[in-house]
């Protein structure tokens, strides 16, 4: 790396005609900055009307070139600071145009002598074509980049025969061959899985973890870690300070063998760092930002002295539950013990001796978290006729098979109906099917048209949309585990009549289902909660109770194997995979309703389409509607369409 | 068109949720009173009988909105923890939607708020309200901070008007909206 020594400084205080537009003149012309106010300044020599019109370089004074300067500088600094840090994507920058710029490329280094420096020689290389291309004016260069035998380098075009002249020195014992070329200039060069030697490393310490890892008992033994042959080859715990960046790889390789967070919880769930010679917590405090909920924890024959050397971790690990200090002298010392006990508030079996109950445990935990309040099962006050049930039992397996049906018996003219979605699209692909129909005013906002047009009302409408929503599979109402059912009456209700007022009941719900969205392939299991107000219905309805308002909220999604019509690629692959034939009932539907929703056929116009020459494969029927579009009588579609 | 479907009340019920649920959930995050935004203890509702909020937590059936300040009290306890950014509950709110589901609300209505308000003025609205978000244990005052424990949540209400503020336009003090019931879950 070129220094920016001597040469920048000097081109910095280089005398030129700007710095006659020094402070001394900005001085006196500093007045008419007034004139802007409407204060015409007699002594100005400048008629006001100037100062209305284009700011004239002169009449601004000191004041708008010291700004242009110091803008100048600023982007200078920015492209600078830009060029030096985004080093991710070489190529987009080298198109960047930069019409002042040529790359040189030169050749030597390798041969030279300097290329045994720590840096390959990079920095006395562009320090020696410095020094020699700076004989009529300063020239400086910027990064250097190598690659391969070449070194690459941006400069200016001005300065570029400057250097090119100095093709053919010889430099620390080699030819340098310098030459202009139009290749972009390399990503700066990274260690990286692509570099062979790291990729070794990392796999040898890969089979280190691996080999140390018990699954059984869901334990890391990183235990005498000096003594590991593998590490002592590779040479990281032979000092300290090496051992403990060595310390710090191997825990940032471990997490990066998860995906997240819980699933890490999951599988490490124990420690050894036994006979490592820790002499002070500090040495591995990263442990307690890799595991963070770690249950037991072995550091026993290390050389921890006393509390003080365990202090850095006393206010992390709040889920430990086992600790082993045995062979350390703090073990020796009197209270040392008890302070540990209070510091890590889960703590239970300390050097195999039990300090604390469970129960304990989990009240000296909450002394230092707020603790969630504790969840009751359903809680269903719904009176004697047991309506909730009756009409969940009904209604969600309805909604999985028939939901035109569903729609029919409970909803009327006035019932409501809406979906929210909370999701991250990343997390949860489905979430696009609903998307556009969320009523989520939060987000939408009170004033946006959305929340008019995203509430469903009605049971044709209703019902309408509800075949544009993926398939659905929920558990059956026998699960109680799988059900969080709570609901009660409530008054207040306008009665259908018209007189007088009705008893409600509302019901909310949190579970789960299945879903499956032909349309992208994807399955996956849903958490939801979907709340209901029921109603006396108006006279002449299939059941004397309606839904008066019915909101869905979309939670959490976790993928699934794809479901039986779904060949097992990744998403972002083409839909063109041929499903198997005669997909499930479920899928079946499904499809049904996506072709229908897409085609405004009928249901059983879908079904034929589908079922036909298309063998439920869903892009098949659908270009073979396309085909024969022309040719389907009227009753094909479905009223709205 | 039925009154519930018209335009103002659409947009009513949803300025009346938003402000509720900005309401409620500030004063939750922040440790303060939320009694006063229910029925119960209302002199207008009272007066007419009507019977005191529901309100159902995670199950568990609660008598007044002050035991349910109660239980989140003491959801927030943790005496020995100092560190302001490990100590408190706080409740993310992510989803919320509401509907009108009696734009003709009349229970201990005065007569002048009949004679005043059409069932499609967006007033005497009864409203069901579901809230859908996360509350973070053991966090800081600000989202994104590091937490302790996280669940989701789902909080309904239905709200009725409180007739003593909607009748005094200009009123600043008070709640337009009151808790009528409540169903609260966490997953």
């Amino acid at each position: 790396m070129a220094p920016p020594t001597g040469p920048r400084g000097a081109r910095g205080a280089r005398p030129g005609p700007r710095t006659t537009h020094g402070a001394g003149v900005g001085k006196h012309r500093a007045t008419p900055r007034t004139d802007q106010d409407g204060d015409i300044s007699m002594g100005s020599a400048i008629p006001a009307t100037q100062s209305t019109g284009p700011p004239a370089r002169s009449a601004r004074g000191s004041r708008g070139a010291r700004g242009g300067r110091a803008a100048r500088s600023t982007a200078r600094l920015a492209e600078n600071v830009r060029n030096y840090v985004s080093d991710t994507d070489s190529s987009s920058r080298a198109s960047k145009a930069q019409f002042n710029k040529t790359t040189l490329k030169i050749h030597g280094l390798k041969n030279s002598k300097a290329a045994s420096n720590p840096d390959g020689g990079l920095r006395s290389l562009l320090e020696f074509l410095e020094r020699k291309s700076s004989k009529e004016r300063p020239i400086t260069l910027g990064r250097g980049v190598i690659q391969g035998d070449y070194v690459f380098v941006k400069v200016s075009k001005d300065d570029a025969p400057h250097l090119l002249r100095l093709n053919g020195y010889t430099w620390a014992g080699a030819a340098l061959a310098i030459e202009e070329t139009s290749d972009p200039v390399p990503g700066h060069d990274r260690p990286s899985a692509k570099n062979p030697a790291t990729a070794d490393t990392e796999q040898k310490l890969l089979g280190i973890l691996a080999s140390r890892y018990n699954a059984e008992q869901k334990l890391l033994d990183l235990s005498a870690l000096g003594s590991d042959p593998t590490l002592i080859s590779l040479g990281s715990f032979a000092s300290r300070s090496l051992a403990e960046k060595s310390f710090k790889v191997l825990l940032y390789l471990t997490s990066s063998q998860y995906d997240d967070a819980a699933a890490k919880e999951q599988a490490i769930q124990a420690v050894s760092l036994a006979n490592n010679a820790i002499q002070d917590v500090a040495e591995v405090f990263t442990l307690a930002h890799t595991l963070p909920r770690l249950r037991r924890l072995d550091l026993s024959g290390n050389q921890l002295e006393n509390l003080s050397k365990l202090s850095k971790w006393r206010h992390e690990f709040r889920r430990l539950e086992e600790l082993h200090l045995v062979g350390n002298p703090v073990v020796a010392q009197s209270n040392s013990l008890s302070q540990i006990v209070d510091w890590f508030p889960s703590l239970q079996i300390l050097n195999g001796e039990r300090v604390r109950t469970p129960k304990e445990a989990a009240d000296a935990l909450a002394a230092w978290f707020p603790t969630p309040l504790p969840r009751l099962p359903s809680n269903l006050r719904d009176g004697e006729n047991n309506i909730a049930s009756t009409f969940l039992r009904g209604f969600f397996s309805l909604f999985d098979h028939d939901r035109a049906a569903l729609a029919a018996q409970f909803y009327d003219a006035d019932s409501w109906f809406s979906v929210s979605v909370d999701a991250d699209h990343n997390r949860d692909p489905i979430s696009q099917s609903y998307i556009k129909y969320s009523r989520n005013i939060g987000e939408l906002g009170v004033r946006n048209p959305g929340t008019q047009q995203r509430l469903f009302m009605g049971g044709p409408l209703i019902s309408e949309l509800w075949t544009l929503l993926p398939a659905t599979r929920h558990a059956s109402l026998d699960q109680l585990d799988q059900w969080k059912i709570d609901c009660h009456t409530f008054p207040g209700l306008a009665d259908p009549s018209g007189q007088g007022s009705a008893i409600g009941l509302m019901i909310n719900i949190v579970s789960q289902s299945e879903e499956v969205d032909v349309r992208q392939q994807l399955a996956g299991i849903r958490t939801f909660s979907r709340t209901f107000v029921l109603g006396p219905s108006k006279p002449g309805a299939p059941h004397p109770y309606r839904v008066v308002s019915d909101q869905l909220t979309l939670r959490d999604w976790t993928p699934q194997a794809p479901a039986p019509a779904a060949a097992p690629a990744p998403p972002a692959a083409p839909i063109a995979a041929v499903p198997p034939a005669a997909p499930d009932e479920m899928t079946q539907l499904a499809m049904v309703q996506e072709l229908a929703g897409k085609t405004g056929m009928t249901a059983e116009y879908s079904r034929l389409c589908l079922s036909g020459a298309a063998n439920w494969d869903f892009n098949l029927a659908l270009a073979s509607f396309h085909e024969k579009k022309a040719q389907l009588p009227p009753e094909a579609f479905a009223s709205s369409a | 068109m039925a009154a519930s479907a018209h335009e103002t009340n659409i947009r009513c019920s949803a300025e009346a949720a938003k402000n509720f649920v900005d309401w409620y959930y500030r004063q939750v995050n922040e440790a303060k009173p939320i009694a006063q935004g229910y029925v119960n203890g209302n002199a207008t509702y009272d007066r007419a009988g009507h019977a005191p909020a529901d309100i159902c937590i995670n199950g568990l059936v609660v008598a007044t909105p002050q035991e349910w300040e109660k239980l989140l009290e003491q959801q927030r306890q943790c005496p020995k923890q100092t560190d302001p950014n490990q100590k408190l509950v706080r409740y993310d709110v992510e989803v919320f939607n509401c509907h009108v589901i009696n734009p003709d609300y009349r229970f201990a209505a005065p007569q002048k708020m009949l004679d005043l308000h059409a069932p499609t003025d967006g007033v005497r609205m009864m409203m069901m309200l579901t809230v859908g978000g996360t509350v973070y244990f053991g966090t800081g005052r600000n989202k994104g901070d590091g937490y302790f424990a996280k669940e989701r949540f789902q909080d309904v209400f239905i709200l009725v008007p409180n007739w003593d503020v909607l009748g005094k336009p200009g009123a600043k003090v008070g709640r337009k909206y009151l808790v009528a019931s409540q169903i609260y879950r966490t997953f």
